[in-house]
């Protein structure tokens, strides 16, 4: 069997977050930097859920592993540690060993049983981060979070911030990619048939926990991305409901490749942002494409665009 | 001590609430296998429904409150039987199915009632004094209300040929439809029952917490903390667990304020849902 650590949709991938360092050259737009800023947290948190989803889970956890990330790098910075790499791989850790006793204790669950476990996840961190003052400032949040510091030099401004997400999204990306490749058939094979996998002698909570913490790791970037963004932690950046955008992106983008999150976040972040001022409308339109995707066009963006590059060439 | 029977009161009215909830949302599960993610969004409609009756018919509440039933259940049944029912047995499909429905709704009533939330008042005021014991004549009308519901529903279940036919589909569809149970009439059926009694509830309770978009998410999820504790897809233990959640919830706001008394129930179903799956009650009702 040979395993390829990175395929042609992963590369497209890749070259599509580039876009992060190109557009800078082009233009100065605040809008355009917010846009793609936004879109590149999404991603990330959006490839969270589509690790989980590989294996046919549905995790509503990830705002919950974003807040650990997100609140490790706020209070590292209070105490002055602002390295980039020494901060992403806290982004990415901290969440990942936190989520190795719960998965534990949550992948004896299936299917449904595992969906009602994340979300009631997502409750519990939303009402630890509001009874924990001391350490996350409570209903405050932490703010003036530090400016992220690369070989010392400071990475302040707009753009550097941008070109950072950019990073980090790149980053998650190759994580993903090279789990989900390595991992590709032991993967499919609990999608299509957890049981039938194990009896096949696949140890299958083997797997399943290591997508469970690497994804808690990704969503701890993410995480880190919205706060090194919004330089503060704040419990509302990690609302339990957001974890309906993340699987919107994800369903609506479609599962069969990790084109899929990318695809979906970029075009529903840009859709949302056409609704301007009236964001809270774009809920609505994830609602239809959901529906739509479930009962239409089961692959989503990409599998679409796959099956009709199939049909053209 | 009065504050004790006080606070015992409204538990218990909390709880008939959330009862009422949970049944529908366990129904649900139990007969089709579906997690009903627009639940909430059925509570919202039926409150918004009972208002536009009121607001803009000049209906009398009690019967903006049949309107607000008829039109969540009519709606959960074409729902069902549109666009569910083709991929009933697909678990993450009908979650996804139930979600998009829910941001469609919720949507949908921001857009045509805006963010605020309504003037929508209880008709009736006031309060029962006993002694030192105050009780606030609203609630009692709601938990007489919700009280007979559950009694009426608990009829249709066990005391009629619908809820045996229902309650077979939930113990055994293969053996049920070889005996000659249809799903494609009863499960329509039962998911309007279920979004009628959501939509019983927000139109009863709305008036009295309050009506905005939004304040579906909560009910969202209190009713998976109760169905979680009660054991997915029972009857009984919904109903009992909606009492232990609403009784919980009355006596930590009374003696502890904030959100501790939230965090420990959800830490404790956590907990439960790892180590006892199968809830208070402990009987497997359907696999997951």
């Amino acid at each position: 069997m040979r395993i390829k650590l990175l395929g042609w949709t992963e590369l497209v991938a890749l070259l599509l977050l580039s876009s992060g360092f190109v557009v800078p050259v082009f233009t100065r737009s605040v809008l355009a930097y917010s846009v793609l800023n936004q879109a590149f947290v999404g991603v990330i948190a959006a490839e969270s859920v589509w690790i989980m989803l590989r294996m046919n889970l549905l995790s509503f956890a990830t705002p919950a592993f974003m807040a650990i990330g997100g609140y490790t790098v706020a209070i590292a910075g209070q105490h002055n540690i602002t390295d980039a790499f020494l901060m992403t791989a806290a982004a990415f850790l901290v969440p990942a060993l936190v989520a190795v006793p719960l998965g534990a204790l949550v992948l004896r669950l299936r299917g449904t049983y595992f969906v009602l476990v994340t979300f009631v996840l997502s409750q519990i961190m939303q009402l630890l981060i509001f009874e924990t003052p001391g350490l996350t400032g409570g209903s405050n949040g932490i703010s003036g979070v530090a400016a992220v510091t690369l070989f010392g030099a400071e990475l302040g401004t707009n753009r550097l911030v941008l070109e950072y997400a950019c990073g980090l999204a790149m980053v998650a990306t190759l994580i993903t990619g090279v789990l989900t490749r390595y991992f590709h058939q032991h993967f499919a094979g609990i999608e299509e048939n957890e049981i039938l996998a194990e009896s096949l002698g696949l140890a299958v909570w083997r797997y399943k926990a290591l997508g469970f913490v690497v994804a808690a790791g990704v969503a701890g970037l993410a995480g880190y991305s919205l706060v090194n963004m919004l330089l503060t932690a704040h419990p509302s950046s990690f609302d339990s409901s957001t974890a309906v955008d993340f699987i919107a992106y994800t369903i609506v983008g479609g599962r069969v490749s990790i084109l899929g999150p990318v695809l979906g976040t970029g075009a529903l972040v840009f859709a949302t942002n056409l609704f301007g001022t009236h964001g809270q409308y774009a809920q609505g339109l994830y609602g239809v494409l959901i529906l739509v995707v479930v009962l239409a066009a089961r692959g989503g963006i990409a599998g679409s665009m796959a099956a009709l590059w199939r049909r053209v060439s | 001590m009065d504050q004790f029977v006080q606070a015992a009161l409204i538990g218990i009215s909390l709880g008939a609430q959330y009862a009422l909830l949970a049944l529908g949302f366990t129904l649900i599960f139990g007969i089709l296998g579906v997690v009903n993610f627009s639940h909430g969004g059925f509570y919202m409609l039926g409150g918004y429904v009972a208002y536009s009756c009121v607001a803009f018919l000049g209906l009398p509440y009690p019967l903006a409150v049949l309107v607000a039933v008829a039109a969540t259940a009519a709606l959960g049944w074409v729902f069902e039987l549109f666009l569910l029912e083709r991929l009933v047995d697909d678990h993450l499909a009908t979650l996804m199915l139930t979600l998009g429905l829910y941001l469609v709704i919720s949507t949908g009533l921001l857009t045509v009632f805006g963010p605020l939330s309504m003037e929508f008042a209880f008709p009736v005021t006031g309060a029962l004094h006993m002694g030192p014991i105050y009780v606030p004549r609203e609630n009692l009308i709601v938990l007489a209300v919700c009280l007979t519901a559950i009694a009426a529903l608990w009829l249709v279940l066990y005391r009629t040929d619908l809820g045996r036919g229902l309650r077979a589909l939930a113990d055994d569809r293969a053996v049920a439809m070889a005996q000659g149970l249809r799903p494609k009439l009863l499960f329509p059926l039962a998911f309007a029952i279920a979004t009628g009694l959501a939509g019983l509830t927000g139109a009863l309770v709305t008036p009295i917490l309050s009506l905005s978009p939004g304040v579906g998410d909560p009910v969202l999820a209190t009713s998976f903390l109760t169905v979680i504790l009660g054991g997915l897809g029972s009857l009984e233990g919904a109903a009992l667990a909606a009492f232990v959640v609403g009784i919980v919830e009355a006596f930590s706001s009374v003696y502890f304020g904030g959100s501790i008394g939230a965090l420990v129930l959800f830490v404790l179903v956590l907990l439960l849902l790892v180590f006892r799956p199968t809830g208070l009650m402990g009987r497997t009702v359907r696999g997951a």
